[in-house]
């Protein structure tokens, strides 16, 4: 077997959501040489890369993703032992995640949370109705490198705006990265307050969450 | 040089676009919708129909004569007091005015009522003052008058609902936790939904509007679904309107059925077709905008979807038409020339019952 037909075998593992047929191709792929690295990138992750897609057109649903989730860090933990602690520990970036204050929608808020955390990023997600300073605390709590903020009322849009104002005025902005999502948000939006990318779903979320931190 | 036409882009950005950027872009937003729904893409003479809609010069268009449908407003009845910073036009007034307002003075041909929160769960504590809203209304008005909400199911979790929070669980990896949480929820929004209702047409009402159906997923269509049932039952002649939320249903649970069909994932065309069997008269379709995306693809996109669902139903589609749902711009107040042009592709090329 090729290393792309094993890289295909892990991919569609991973689609299948089953932890046991992930668990059983990564052995088959250590054993046939593969580096570890090789096997998460261009197996596993392109897997996970295709439920997200699968998501988005109505193919796969969010139990599906969280089990293709759960069986792709089982798969990441059998090659642990083989690869350098800090590379095998890595997440992609640190993101806190809410809904700004004043706002208590929240399905859509965790739908982005989970796919960015499927996606392999480490999510801290702070709810809804979230007092605009918590955003910072926990970032800097968390060192977190990106705040994704949602918001589902016109009213309470301008919150989003102030996170951003707040963040330069404590001397932060230069080193986060702000997302903004939600109903009412939109490009120029994004653009208007500083921030710095819209994502329109949950899938876009985790493209431009890519984009701006790897 | 070319002519260009001044449209929008869905987050109601003007933007001028060539005839040959506005046939490209109905396409392309058709043929997205046709590819994710697996349904027919728009004809050309279709295209080339809307394209004619949105290049009209005048700032509104309407329906050629003989082609009129009835347009019914969701929570009207609050929009004339009601200033919520958004919405509203804040004039002192009352349900029942704003009510008769609609009626008389702005041709609605239905109406709905509706309280400040707009879900069904925070209609238990004032039950009593619902019920006598709607003997008034009902006493001053001629037009059908609904009872209309949200099932809103995300207020049965915590922290608004006795269940644990599915997204919580979920996240936890709590896979069928969260699936529980969510079959709880929904038994309990059924139950919830029949009571409010069973009291409103004590009072009078005409019927029931569910308003976005599966705003929390496919267990918030799956509450509702019952709901219906078994209103339609005690109530044979009751009117119940089902409106959805999104075009896709979206899978939190994954797994919950309706006789016999997965919910999770369905589309407007399949989603009315449960609709109907569960005993509702009307569905309200919907397709949500793309704000990064022009008008006439967002409007080529909502009308072959539409279109897809209007052919599958077995009863009168009533296609919501709004703040960014439909084609029409996300923007607090739609302008009217995308509003119009929207509505009338939805009526002569989508063939809706009504607005």
């Amino acid at each position: 077997m090729s290393n792309e037909e094993m890289f295909k075998e892990l991919s569609d593992a991973i689609v299948s959501c089953k932890k046991d047929a992930v668990i059983a191709t990564v052995e088959k792929a250590r054993d046939e040489g593969i580096p570890p690295a090789e096997i998460i990138e261009k197996g596993l992750a392109a897997g996970m890369n295709e439920v997200g897609v699968l998501f988005e057109r109505g193919k796969l649903f969010l139990p599906h993703v969280m089990m293709a989730a759960g069986a792709m860090e089982a798969g990441v933990a059998l090659l642990e032992k083989d690869m350098p602690k800090d590379v095998a520990s890595k997440k992609l970036g640190i993101i806190v995640n809410g809904t700004v204050e004043g706002d208590v929608h929240d399905i859509g808020k965790s739908i982005v949370s989970t796919m960015l955390q499927s996606a392999g990023f480490e999510v801290h997600d702070i709810g809804r109705d979230v007092p605009l300073q918590d955003f910072i605390d926990k970032a800097k709590e968390t060192s977190a490198n990106m705040i994704g903020m949602s918001a589902l009322m016109t009213t309470t849009l301008p919150g989003q705006k102030d996170v951003i104002e707040m963040l330069k005025e404590q001397g932060m902005r230069d080193n986060v990265k702000v997302m903004v999502g939600g109903a009412p948000a939109t490009e120029a939006w994004a653009t208007k307050i500083g921030a710095d990318c819209y994502a329109e779903n949950a899938s876009e979320a985790v493209a431009k969450a890519k984009e701006l931190l790897l | 040089m070319t002519t260009e036409y001044a449209l929008r882009m869905g987050d109601g950005k003007r933007v001028f676009l060539a005839k040959e950027q506005i046939m490209a872009d109905l396409r392309e937003g058709s043929a997205d919708a046709a590819d994710l729904a697996d349904v027919p893409a728009l004809s050309d003479d279709e295209l080339e129909k809307i394209a004619e809609i949105m290049m009209t010069p005048s700032r509104m268009v309407g329906v050629e004569p003989g082609k009129e449908v009835p347009v019914t407003h969701d929570i009207g009845t609050i929009r004339i007091d009601g200033d919520q910073g958004n919405s509203g036009v804040g004039i002192p007034s009352s349900r029942l005015i704003g009510s008769m307002m609609h009626e008389r003075a702005f041709g609605a041909d239905t109406m709905e009522l509706g309280h400040i929160d707009y879900s069904f769960k925070p209609v238990k504590p004032v039950i009593a003052q619902e019920m006598q809203t709607m003997e008034v209304c009902q006493q001053n008005m001629i037009v059908p008058l609904l009872y209309g909400a949200m099932p809103n199911m995300g207020l049965y979790y915590t922290p608004d609902g006795p269940f644990e929070n599915p997204g919580d669980l979920m996240k936890a990896f709590k896979i069928r936790e969260a699936q529980e949480s969510m079959e709880h929820a929904a038994g309990h929004l059924t139950r919830d939904t029949v009571w409010i209702m069973q009291r409103l047409m004590a009072s009078g009402a005409d019927g029931v509007n569910f308003d976005t159906v599966g705003a929390a997923g496919d267990g918030d269509m799956y509450a509702s679904l019952h709901a219906v049932e078994s209103l339609r039952k005690q109530y044979p002649e009751m009117y119940i309107e089902v409106g959805m939320a999104g075009e896709l249903l979206l899978g939190m649970h994954g797994e919950l059925e309706y006789d016999g069909t997965v919910l999770a994932g369905l589309w407007p065309h399949q989603q009315v077709t449960l609709a109907a069997k569960a005993g509702a008269n009307v569905f309200g379709p919907v397709v949500n905008t793309n704000t990064s995306k022009t008008s006439p693809w967002n409007l080529g996109r909502a009308v072959t979807f539409v279109k897809a669902a209007v052919k599958a139903s077995p009863i009168p589609c009533h296609v919501n038409m709004g703040m960014g749902v439909g084609g029409i711009p996300m923007f607090e107040t739609p302008t009217i020339d995308a509003v119009s042009r929207a509505s009338k592709a939805m009526v002569e090329v989508a063939g809706v019952d009504g607005i």
